[in-house]
């Protein structure tokens, strides 16, 4: 109990309705962060029941809790330390023996617990009967039979929790113990092994543990142990082989104990209805997929719109805040701060926020329906060729519409690192900002042969891609930790609408303060190296941008395109009119950025007389795979929870983005 | 007897026997696959994950580790 409030802890495998439950609890009362010095998302919320005050921490969804991930060490580390009050572990009960082996794997765990058949009404329609009452007789402790869906009926789930609470009630594995006794070894190691040699843990389980070859555990009987038990638990450890095998038969063994009597037996089947055929189709799965995604960011853009449409009605306040300051004799320098740039922040962090809020609440509809898994079936060769799971494959096609979409859909993925990896790599696929611009500047300056540029830009993709999924992925993703797929293809549900939207919107309030803390400060700095009283010249940006010139012309870019490639950091759609307003000496560069400075006409014959061919091959280069824009920044540190990671993307992208316009430079060189 | 990846669909059988490392065994009995489980292949197809019935569940296993899963195959 921390300040008096009691901290229940949610345990269960993936798709057992963990996060419902979670948040038909907290509803908008949510906080997600990390788990100290790992690359784990951690979940936490809160609930009053009865006048009392309770902390949820949503544990990561496991299969198990053996040492095969860092989800798993956190999740056992962290109720055996005694953080949690009570363990609440799930099971889905349409897949009862299966998912209960979450509960057998906990068993040895001193902490009170309670059990929670979820997905009630899937047994149901399945014709299971399930009796609560029987599998509590057999098992020491409180459990109920429940629809984490139906938020009207948590009275009883919550008469269960203070029950277990009350009366502290812990599991009995007794009778997994006599299974255990007959796996070679294991009474070997019970003589060896006491309770709680390892703080928090039975011996029962340490030894079940140190059998099934876990090397975390093993590590930590042998620093705990001395002298000649030392020696004979080395000793005993050496002859064992295949010991998670043998646990593992033990486990259901002892479930079908638990269950026999307690539910009827119902054969049950798959089938694949014909949505199911088409996606995981060998010739048109992939291509099912590709529009599946697709259909999923347009349909993004119905609950999206209506906030981005606040977004830009933000920038209408530009004009009469801007006189009311100008009445009041206000400095230019406060005027810009204002206007061009913090009203800028908030309208883009708005539409930011309206985008990605349509995306997570579409993607994660995609989730839990059931599509997701699919989706991640079909491209599991493809993308674990890089470290991936398949459902990578998803924030690499909403980056060709928005990278910030892109960023905002890797949500889904359940593994920190490559959830990391998957947004560095989706960062190399050029946004709609960038198909804007690109095409058009192609064809004004090579005509017909402009086609070449993109196809050159989609092929560096490619290997851009590639190359950065090495530079990255060796650290992100460790090579020990790259194994095949090992998953299950939940049947599809209905979307839990209600739910999903309390979460996502508690999710986007979050996310506006979180954004808004990293757009502002980078858009001030741009804004005051662009700040001059005297035109363009007067600002540090310019005096920089012409001493560096020689340095940069290396690169193929001249001053007045290297500051371009800059404010493409802040957005890409700015770019070309930062060069108009730097070679017609109008507006500002800000302005172009913000898109407030008054168009000039023919624009672009103002740049072919400006820029040679190789430049303007260059610049391209270095705009598209540069970094997408400050709000994809905040996007990615909004999902990845990680500054030093966020930084470590950009700064890659925006030197990687100087070598490919350095390349591309002399390569025009060469063949104009 | 045969190994996993060489049944076709609407095959059904009992898992014999696992062979792998510690990391592979323990992962693959925390899905529910373990000796002595019913299976039954619901699609296998080239350069994908293999889709398995198992316990009242849909699973999809890497083609080539389910070399290394032996089962008893059945008649239907």
């Amino acid at each position: 109990m921390v300040d008096g409030k009691i901290t229940i802890a949610l345990l269960g495998q993936p798709n057992s309705g963990k996060s419902t439950l979670f948040n038909g609890l907290t509803g908008l009362k949510q906080h997600v962060g990390n788990w100290p010095g790992k690359t784990v998302e951690k979940k936490q919320g809160s609930f009053t029941h009865n006048g009392m005050e309770y902390i949820v921490t949503d544990l990561p969804g496991t299969y198990s809790l053996s040492a095969n991930s860092d989800e798993e060490i956190v999740t056992r580390d962290y109720i055996a330390s005694g953080n949690a009050d009570v363990v609440c572990i799930l099971a889905d009960s349409s897949q009862l023996e299966r998912s209960m082996f979450m509960l057998a794997d906990f068993a040895g765990i001193d902490v009170p617990c309670f059990l929670v058949l979820n997905l009630a009404d899937v047994a149901k329609d399945q014709g299971k009967n399930i009796d609560p009452k029987k599998i509590e007789s057999k098992i020491g402790i409180p459990v109920i039979l429940m629809s984490a869906t139906d938020v009207k009926k948590y009275d009883s789930f919550f008469e269960c929790m203070e029950k277990a609470l009350k009366d502290k009630t812990k599991l009995d594995y007794s009778s997994l113990e006599k299974g255990y006794e007959t796996v070679e070894g294991y009474s070997d190691l019970k003589t060896i092994i006491s309770d709680g040699l390892v703080e928090g843990y039975s011996s029962t389980w340490l030894c079940a543990k140190a059998v099934e070859g876990d090397k975390v555990v093993r590590a930590k009987i042998e620093n705990a142990l001395s002298g000649e038990k030392k020696a004979s638990y080395e000793k005993t450890i050496k002859t064992l082989d295949k010991g998670a095998l043998s646990t593992g038969e033990c486990k259901f063994a002892w479930i079908d104990e638990i269950l026999d009597g307690s539910v009827n037996k119902v054969e049950t089947s798959v089938k694949m209805g014909k949505f199911d055929r088409a996606i995981t189709s060998k010739t048109w799965g992939k291509l099912v997929v590709v529009l599946v995604v697709i259909g999923g960011l347009l349909l993004s853009f119905i609950p999206a719109l209506p906030i981005m449409l606040l977004g830009g009605c933000v920038t209408m306040l530009d004009e009469p805040i801007r006189t009311a300051l100008t009445n009041a004799n206000a400095s230019p320098i406060l005027i810009g701060i204002i206007c061009d740039c913090l009203l800028m922040c908030i309208a883009n962090t708005v539409k930011m926020l309206g985008f990605a809020f349509g995306i997570t609440l579409v993607f994660g509809m995609f989730e839990e329906s059931g599509i997701m898994a699919r989706i991640s079936y079909v491209f599991d060769n493809t993308m674990s060729k890089m470290g991936l799971q398949g459902k990578s494959v998803m924030p690499f096609l909403v980056s060709f519409g928005c990278t910030i979409g892109g960023a905002s859909s890797s949500r889904v993925i359940d593994n920190w690192g490559q959830k990391i990896l998957t947004i560095a790599l989706a960062w190399a696929v050029p946004c709609g900002a960038a198909w804007a611009i690109i095409p058009m500047l192609a064809t004004s300056f090579f005509g017909g042969y402009g086609v070449l540029v993109i196809v050159a830009i989609l092929v560096v993709m490619i290997i851009h891609i590639w190359i950065t999924s090495k530079i990255f992925g060796r650290h992100l993703v460790k090579k020990e930790d790259r194994y095949g797929i090992i998953m299950e293809l939940p049947p599809y549900h209905k979307p839990k609408w209600k739910s999903l939207l309390r979460y996502v919107f508690g999710r986007t309030k979050d996310m506006f303060f979180r954004v808004i803390k990293v757009i502002i400060p980078v858009c001030l700095v741009f804004w005051f190296l662009s700040y001059s009283s005297i035109g363009v010249e007067g600002s540090v940006l310019y005096k920089v941008g012409t001493f560096i010139e020689p340095v940069t012309k290396f690169f193929g870019l001249s001053w007045q395109l290297f500051m371009a490639f800059i404010a493409s950091s802040i957005g890409k759609e700015g770019a070309v009119g930062v060069l108009t307003a730097l070679f017609s000496q109008t507006g500002t560069i800000f302005g172009a950025v913000a898109g407030s400075n008054e168009a000039v006409a023919n624009s672009t014959q103002l740049l072919i007389n400006n820029i040679s061919g190789p430049q303007a091959l260059a610049f391209m280069f270095a705009i598209t795979f540069n970094m997408p824009c400050v709000v994809a920044l905040a996007a990615t540190y909004q999902e990845t929870h990680s500054a030093k990671w966020t930084t470590l993307i950009t700064l890659y992208y925006e030197a990687s983005a100087l070598i490919l316009a350095f390349l591309a430079y002399h390569v025009g060189l060469l063949i104009m | 007897m045969t190994s996993l990846n060489k049944m076709s669909p609407d095959q059904e059988g009992v898992v014999a026997s696992i062979d792998g490392d510690t990391r592979f065994l323990s992962r693959i009995t925390s899905i529910g696959l373990t000796p002595g489980c019913k299976v039954k292949v619901i699609k296998n197809d080239k350069g994908r994950p293999i889709l398995v019935f198992l316990r009242d569940t849909l699973v999809a296993l890497n083609n080539k580790e389910c070399e290394r899963i032996l089962v008893e195959e059945r008649s239907n």
